[in-house]
């Protein structure tokens, strides 16, 4: 068959529905498409660790530091698994993590803000991972199965963590003033950020991966559910909402358009966030520092004994 | 790596590790794969050791194999009718 | 529930919960992606059994976050080295070893113990520390036979642990009132002459140098043409009295507790009350 054969097949085939796998045929632009999607997924989970791991020291109660350790622990799990999937398509893991250390490959904006206390931690698990929940349930439907496999455990984690955050927000904001203000501000600084991670309105023409069906729903087809969902939750709690504040119309909850400032993420685009430089940085002194760790787990065992 | 959780299922693949020998790959997969008791058996496998068709279109069944299911076999209650029938029939003669 | 119960479990929990602390310092950040799963349940499980400790003296979990968050640093009664900040991976590696060597020779003599509860909690934490000793005694032999980088980084980390080992046998407070009470079987520098003849002699097998506090600074290193490693002027350190590391058991803690301290109970202290 030719290349022009070939692709008409494949193209065929998800247009019918079909899941590609592995060890598949597929077109350049398919398996590039994939990879960066996925290594990019995967560089979200273990710089997400970051900013959950700042917060892990002054956790209030040991029940807490143990649930927390264990958070971190399966978002670490998660880039395992995701690296695991990327690797197939063509990328070693070594490649990977340096792409990602010296700022060439990039991770989800959320992960490029600081933080400051245990709203923190409340927001990020309640929030933010009901933000990912949203997009990645919506990733259980991809055309790339080995993709949809992992989400699977990703997704039924990520449901614990949904409700380790919700539990953490109650917790709070049944509590104290302070504890209350300690979430307003956590508020206060993440609504932004969370709007930007559903990116801006998808350009479904110049949309390759849902064009292959790796992705199947638009932006802000994502980032509406998780209005719906989560605005009239925060609403009943008490909170209030920074810009872009949402505002209910026809039974949905919208946001203005020309309420967003992009600028924010447009310097995270240039790897200009506010704890980009910082946290990229960390990871590359590990990985600098720690070349005999890596050397030491090569196989075969070099001996110098 | 596979595990095993109880007695009613088999083996199943959970994934994979990056591990320089089998005493390493155990240790991590038990935390990576075991960690809330999806298992109580693990086995670790190097990868080099799996092996698979190069094309496994071979492992389509081509032609009609009807005769290994159960579904071969649907017409049981009309064909049961028939022997009763056939049974009144004989004994009506 | 004696004065000598309360000593003795609370210096156990700490010693659970200051580690467990650093070990939780590399969760999210250990420099191998599986690794760092694996001993984030490590780190997990140390904090789990110093809260469970902690609920031998305590009355429901408030007080148990009390205890393990709500007093002063010179209350704490963990060893000194416990205490001391991951510095890097060998250090980490060290010190789990040793840690979890000495505790397990300790736990297998407080399974004797004269109070019931401490003795079934005892016999719980000994089965998970299997996995904490595979996981050292694995990695140990790794290093210790593996690259030379990796054996110029495990034996001053080694000799710098190894140092100040004796403060996990430090006498307890209120040992002798323990010992007559039956709830320690064996005293603590018996325990401490027992483990750390062990050790030298599991180093050693190791290929790591026997008394390791013997091993003088890194700098002063210089690989053999067999691989060996050798101190550089030759001259070996004093052999170890022991007399590093102490001063934990009595509430006598360095710089180190304070800005661990500062670390962990901040937030809890300064909301003091509030219900996480």
């Amino acid at each position: 068959m030719t290349y022009d054969e070939k692709l008409a097949a494949f193209t065929g085939r998800i247009e019918g529905g079909d899941k590609v796998e592995a060890e598949d045929w597929m077109p350049d632009d398919f398996r590039k498409g994939v990879l960066k999607f996925i290594e990019m997924h995967a560089n979200s989970e273990i710089m997400g660790a970051l900013p959950e791991r700042e917060c892990l020291p002054a956790a209030p109660s040991l029940k807490r530091k143990m649930s927390l350790c264990a958070k971190i622990q399966d978002e670490v799990g998660h880039s395992q698994l995701l690296y695991r999937v990327a690797e197939d398509l063509g990328k070693s893991r070594d490649a990977m993590y340096q792409d990602l250390i010296t700022g060439k490959s990039k991770f989800h904006n959320v992960f490029h803000y600081p933080v400051r206390h245990w709203g923190d931690v409340a927001i990020i698990g309640w929030l933010i991972d009901g933000a990912a929940l949203v997009t990645q349930a919506a990733l259980l439907d991809s055309s790339y199965a080995p993709y949809t496999r992992v989400l699977k455990r990703i997704c039924s984690e990520e449901q614990l963590h949904l409700r380790h955050g919700e539990d953490i927000t109650l917790e709070m904001s049944s509590g104290t003033e302070k504890q209350r203000a300690m979430f307003q501000e956590a508020l206060d600084r993440w609504w932004l950020p969370i709007i930007h991670f559903f990116g801006p309105r998808t350009v479904v023409e110049k949309d390759l991966l849902l064009r292959w069906k790796v992705k199947t729903r638009t932006n802000e087809d994502l980032r509406q559910e998780f209005l719906d969902r989560y605005v009239p939750k925060i609403t009943e709690l008490g909170y209030t909402f920074p810009a872009p504040v949402p505002f209910e119309q026809d039974g949905h909850w919208l946001i203005a358009d020309e309420d967003i400032d992009w600028q924010p993420l447009d310097a995270i685009k240039r790897n200009e966030g506010p704890e980009t430089s910082r946290r990229l940085g960390a990871r590359k002194e590990m990985y600098d520092t720690h070349r005999w760790v890596r050397e030491a787990l090569a196989e075969p065992s070099v001996r110098a004994a | 790596m596979f595990r095993r959780a109880g007695h009613r299922e088999p083996f199943e693949h959970c994934g994979n590790v990056i591990a320089p020998d089998t005493e390493m790959a155990l240790l991590l997969a038990k935390e990576c794969f075991l960690r809330r008791q999806e298992g109580h058996h693990l086995w670790v496998v190097a990868r080099s050791n799996i092996h698979f068709f190069s094309d496994e279109s071979v492992l389509e069944l081509a032609a009609d194999k009807s005769y290994r299911f159960a579904s071969a076999y649907r017409d049981v209650v009309g064909k049961r009718e028939r022997a009763h029938d056939r049974v009144k029939e004989l004994q009506a003669s | 529930m004696t004065d000598a119960f309360v000593a003795l479990v609370t210096a156990l929990a700490d010693d659970e919960l200051i580690l467990g602390h650093r070990h939780s310092e590399w969760t999210g950040y250990a420099p191998h992606i599986e690794e760092d799963v694996a001993f984030a349940s490590i780190a997990q499980d140390e904090i789990g059994h110093a809260s469970s400790y902690y609920a031998l003296l305590a009355d429901g979990p408030q007080e148990v976050d009390a205890l393990a968050l709500g007093r002063q640093p010179d209350a704490y009664r963990n060893a000194v080295l416990c205490e001391r900040p991951n510095a890097d991976w060998a250090f980490t590696l060290a010190r789990h070893w040793l840690y979890d060597h000495a505790d397990d020779f300790r736990s297998q003599t407080l399974e004797h113990t004269s109070e019931p509860k401490l003795r079934q909690l005892v016999t719980k934490i000994r089965r998970e520390e299997r996995y904490h000793l595979l996981h050292a005694d694995y990695w140990m032999k790794r290093v210790a036979q593996g690259p030379v980088d990796a054996r110029t980084r495990i034996i001053p980390a080694m000799a710098r642990a190894f140092a100040e080992v004796g403060g996990l046998f430090e006498p307890f407070d209120r040992e002798q009132e323990a010992l007559e009470e039956g709830l320690l079987t064996v005293d603590s520098p018996t325990l401490r002459d027992r483990f750390t003849e062990w050790a030298s002699s599991a180093l050693d097998e190791l290929g790591l140098p026997g008394d390791a506090a013997r091993a003088t600074a890194p700098s002063e290193f210089v690989a053999s043409s067999s691989g060996d490693l050798i101190a550089g002027d030759g001259a070996p350190a004093e052999p170890v009295a022991f007399t590093s590391g102490l001063g934990g058991r009595r509430g006598v803690h360095t710089g180190d507790l304070d800005e661990l301290w500062r670390a962990m109970t901040t937030q809890y202290r300064e909301n003091e009350g509030a219900t996480w």
